[in-house]
């Protein structure tokens, strides 16, 4: 069972973000990075299925140079091989066109599934997953909770959540499945997988190398344009019913509900 | 709960830039490791520590350990961290590939048990303590020995302790009584009582292996007559089945702090059925032991360091967000008030812990560095790294444990009330910190250590090596411009302490009483010295990066880095004069009271 999966690397989720002076892109100085969390479950769920079914684990990147870092920790969790599609051309692309560049990194590969997560937490676009099983032709199944696969290898159940309830979706093979939490609990990396991880194959490819044009990334190629970044509006003080008696301060309570939050 | 317990940044800072771990891979046994593996190990630690550990440090201290029926019930996060710390290859990070290690340097790992131990420290002792049993057995036991309990000591299925400490013999190890008596089939019957055994017995791992001091019948008296033994509470039979080893845990002790981890009282041989098994040679066992003890030393030191740390950071969080009062310099009472941290006096407060648990962590590192090199070096170069670390072990043990206590006490003092309640970690923090400075040799032994051996050791060769390594740092610091100042302060307080050693040593011949009176004050005078040194090192290299103009948080992180150096060198070093004085007076006040005299 041959398994890709597709990675981002997302600011920390304890990272202070500020906006760049552009007012459309963020500072990324002083970030620490990480592999993006949703990701992670896929990276997890992939070895778990090679543990049990045998076969390869191979995880594909894309962005600078830094991302190597988040591929390096996959293969030290275990995963066999890494892929980063770096080039400079590729800076500011939106989703589409990052899809697009995944797609052509991996279809020539011998895969049997795609595990990716089902939105980076930085952007939370969501896109990069569907579009990728869409342009590869195979079967999308979002937001994974559960994920077994037939003693035959011939097929793959999903657990999705909807509403509460729980939808069992099962599919053919090759699929691409998106992770969403509570589909496992990430391993940490070993120090023996560390001191391996150096020695698993890492290829880089640039846009040149997988036939792709460059004038159709970037920033200038984006069809989703951004046009401002705000920050969230910082929460308001809070206020103190004032009163003499509790039912005084019911009243002034209720009044306020009514009048100023207006939710009465 | 306050959420940064460490500073990554300044771990790296401490590790790539002021000591060059990078520069140990240029030797073989450390040839496979680079930054790369470096980041990645401190990455996960760092997961580790805030994921696995940082989350259960106030429920294990509302849960401690319980003793029913004759066990040692614990938090069942212990055996899912010994596991992890197993299966991921903690335990026996620093062991060769062949023994199933990671040779990985010394200085990681100590970077790494800073991070758990400020995540959580009863926690983290658990597999600590199996490391170092581990690394005891594969220095000086048998081949039979390392295959039968390593393998399952570094996977976490077993747990290490170390078992000196009698009723009648804490600090004074000569007079223990556990005794060995030797049988035809090789081993020991072992019959005796130890108490305060750390981790001494749970059922957060399959069996515990006890590396135990005990005096085999006839030894001679004192220190001479101590050997060591493997006692495992479960022995391991030919087939494989283990079998109760008549060690019986008698109780555990109901401690001020650092609650998630027992220590027990165990009792040996009732049944006559305890069996030990010799390490090494008879009676040179305190010897062996004081590879663990030193080890386990710098350990504390750094539990220390990692606890004011955790302390530090919760002070620093409230102090930006707590607001009270006004400047001073303000006038207008209708101005909102302004967060604590603006006021001068907070300000001091914060530096003084950024000086201690800086300082202490840099100082813990170099000795981690000398460690290293003492490793893979060979010749002058092995015994000068070496004489280092012994010189220095009490030092970096001592001066975290007591001024971590203090750094921990200011953190508190920042939450003023809340500091005290149980909302906020800063209690806990405070109860944890107070056992460093007296466990693995109370402070008063880490003096005699200093003063009455390792200072005099080889004819002083390690002091004159000290002497030279700091003059190597003053040396450069007055070649760097804003440095030169505080060369000069170090260049005087180095003068003052070999006055006072020089004074010291003179008195040692007559009367031995005398020459280590005031062993802990010249433990204390040697500390604050030490430390200084440590803070010229750091503002060297944050000197050097300033050059560069960085930007951001770069230049933050140096300038703070400056301003804390200042602030050692102002308030911290001239504490030293105090000190001097009094140790050169040698009146002997303290030789000569009497009981009497403390009555009413």
């Amino acid at each position: 069972m041959n398994i890709i999966v597709l990675l981002k690397q997302v600011p920390d989720t304890e990272t202070q973000i500020k906006i760049a002076p552009d007012g459309k892109s963020i500072v990324t100085d002083d970030i620490k990075w990480i592999m993006n969390p949703y990701d992670e479950f896929g990276v997890e769920e992939a070895l778990r299925i090679k543990e049990k079914f045998g076969g390869e684990v191979t995880v594909v990147g894309l962005g600078p140079k830094r991302v190597t870092e988040s591929i390096r920790t996959a293969l030290a969790m275990g995963a066999d091989k890494g892929i980063l599609i770096t080039d400079d051309a590729l800076e500011g692309s939106d989703s589409l066109a990052v899809a697009k560049a995944i797609t052509a990194a991996v279809k020539d590969l011998d895969y049997d599934l795609i595990f990716t997560g089902q939105r980076g937490i930085d952007d939370d676009m969501g896109v990069v997953g569907a579009s990728v099983a869409e342009l590869l032709g195979i079967p999308n199944i979002s937001l994974g909770i559960k994920v077994e696969i037939s003693e035959d290898q011939k097929t793959v159940t999903v657990n999705r959540p909807v509403e509460g309830q729980t939808l069992v979706i099962e599919s053919s093979l090759p699929a691409l499945i998106t992770a969403q939490k509570g589909l496992n609990e990430p391993r940490y990396a070993s120090l023996p997988g560390i001191m391996k991880a150096k020695r698993k194959p890492l290829e880089e490819k640039s846009l040149a190398d997988l036939g792709l044009d460059a004038s159709e990334f970037g920033t200038e190629a984006r069809k989703v344009k951004i046009l401002e970044l705000t920050p969230p509006p910082e929460r308001a003080a809070g206020k103190i019913i004032e009163g003499e008696t509790p039912q005084e301060k019911a009243a002034e309570l209720a009044r306020l509900l009514h009048e100023e939050a207006k939710v009465l | 709960m306050a959420e940064k317990f460490v500073s990554e940044r300044n771990l790296k800072f401490l590790l790539y830039e002021v000591f060059d771990v990078e520069g140990l891979t240029r030797y073989s046994y450390y040839q496979d490791h680079g930054r790369e593996i470096f980041d990645m190990i401190l990455d996960t630690a760092l997961r580790m520590g805030k994921d696995l550990l940082h989350g259960t440090f106030q429920e294990m201290d509302r849960n401690p350990p319980q003793y029913v029926e004759g066990r040692v019930k614990v938090h069942p996060l212990v055996r899912t961290l010994m596991r992890e710390c197993g299966e991921g290859g903690w335990i026996g990070a620093n062991a060769p590939y062949e023994l199933g290690g990671q040779q990985l340097p010394i200085m990681i790992s100590a970077a790494s048990r800073f991070i758990f131990f400020a995540a959580n420290y009863s926690a983290s002792v658990y597999p600590l303590l199996t490391s170092g049993a581990a690394h005891l057995i594969e220095s000086f036991g048998t081949e039979e020995m390392k295959a039968l309990y390593i393998p399952k000591m570094f996977s976490g299925q077993w747990q290490g302790t170390m078992a000196l400490t009698e009723p009648q013999a804490g600090s004074s190890l000569s007079d223990i009584t556990t005794k060995a008596v030797p049988t035809q089939e090789g081993y020991y019957k072992i019959r005796g009582q130890k108490i305060f055994i750390s981790a001494g017995d749970h059922d957060g791992a399959d069996n515990i292996i006890h590396l135990m001091l005990a005096k085999i019948e006839g030894a001679p008296h004192g220190v001479k007559g101590i050997s060591l033994f493997v006692v495992p509470r479960l022995r391991p039979e030919p087939d494989g089945t283990l079998v109760p080893n008549d060690v019986q845990v008698a109780g555990i002790y109901h401690k001020l702090g650092y609650r998630g981890a027992p220590i027990t009282q165990l009792s040996l041989g009732e049944n006559d059925d305890c069996r030990g098994y010799l390490v090494g040679e008879p009676h040179k066992g305190l010897s062996y032991m004081f590879q663990m003890m030193n080890e386990a030393r710098i350990d504390v030191g750094m539990g220390a360091a990692a606890i004011a740390s955790a302390a530090y950071y919760a002070a620093l969080e409230y102090a930006r967000e707590r607001p009270q009062g006004r400047r001073l310099r303000s006038k207008d009472p209708s101005l909102p008030q302004v967060p604590i941290i603006e006021h001068p006096d907070v300000k001091r407060m914060l530096l003084f812990q950024r000086a201690v648990v800086d300082g202490s962590l840099a100082l813990l590192l170099q000795c981690a560095k000398y460690a290293d090199l003492e490793k893979v070096q060979e010749g002058e170069e092995k015994e000068r790294h070496g004489l280092l670390l012994d010189l220095l072990t009490p030092v970096a043990k001592t001066y975290p444990s007591e001024m971590g206590l203090l750094s921990v006490s200011q953190g508190l003092q920042c939450l003023g009330g809340y500091g005290y309640c149980d909302e906020f970690p800063l209690e806990q923090h405070y109860r944890d910190a107070r056992i460093h400075p007296i466990h693995e040799g109370t402070t008063g032994i880490q003096g005699l250590d200093l003063l009455g051996r390792k200072v005099v050791i080889k004819g002083g060769k390690a002091f004159k090596l000290y002497l030279e390594e700091v003059r190597g740092a003053v040396a450069r610091a007055e070649a760097t411009r804003g440095l030169d100042a505080g060369a000069g302060l170090l260049e005087g307080a180095l003068q003052r302490l070999e006055e006072v050693t020089a004074h010291l040593l003179e008195l040692a011949p007559g009367d031995p009483e005398l020459f280590l009176a005031d062993a802990t004050l010249y433990l204390e005078l040697f500390g604050v010295v030490t430390v200084a040194w440590q803070w010229l090192l750091q503002a060297l290299r944050a000197s050097e990066a300033l050059e560069a103009d960085p930007s951001g948080g770069d230049r933050d992180f140096y300038e703070g880095k400056l301003r804390t150096y200042q602030y050692f060198f102002s308030y911290e070093l001239p504490k030293i004069e105090g000190l001097c004085r009094r140790l050169l007076q040698s009146d002997g006040l303290t030789v000569n009271l009497e009981d009497r005299h403390f009555t009413d």
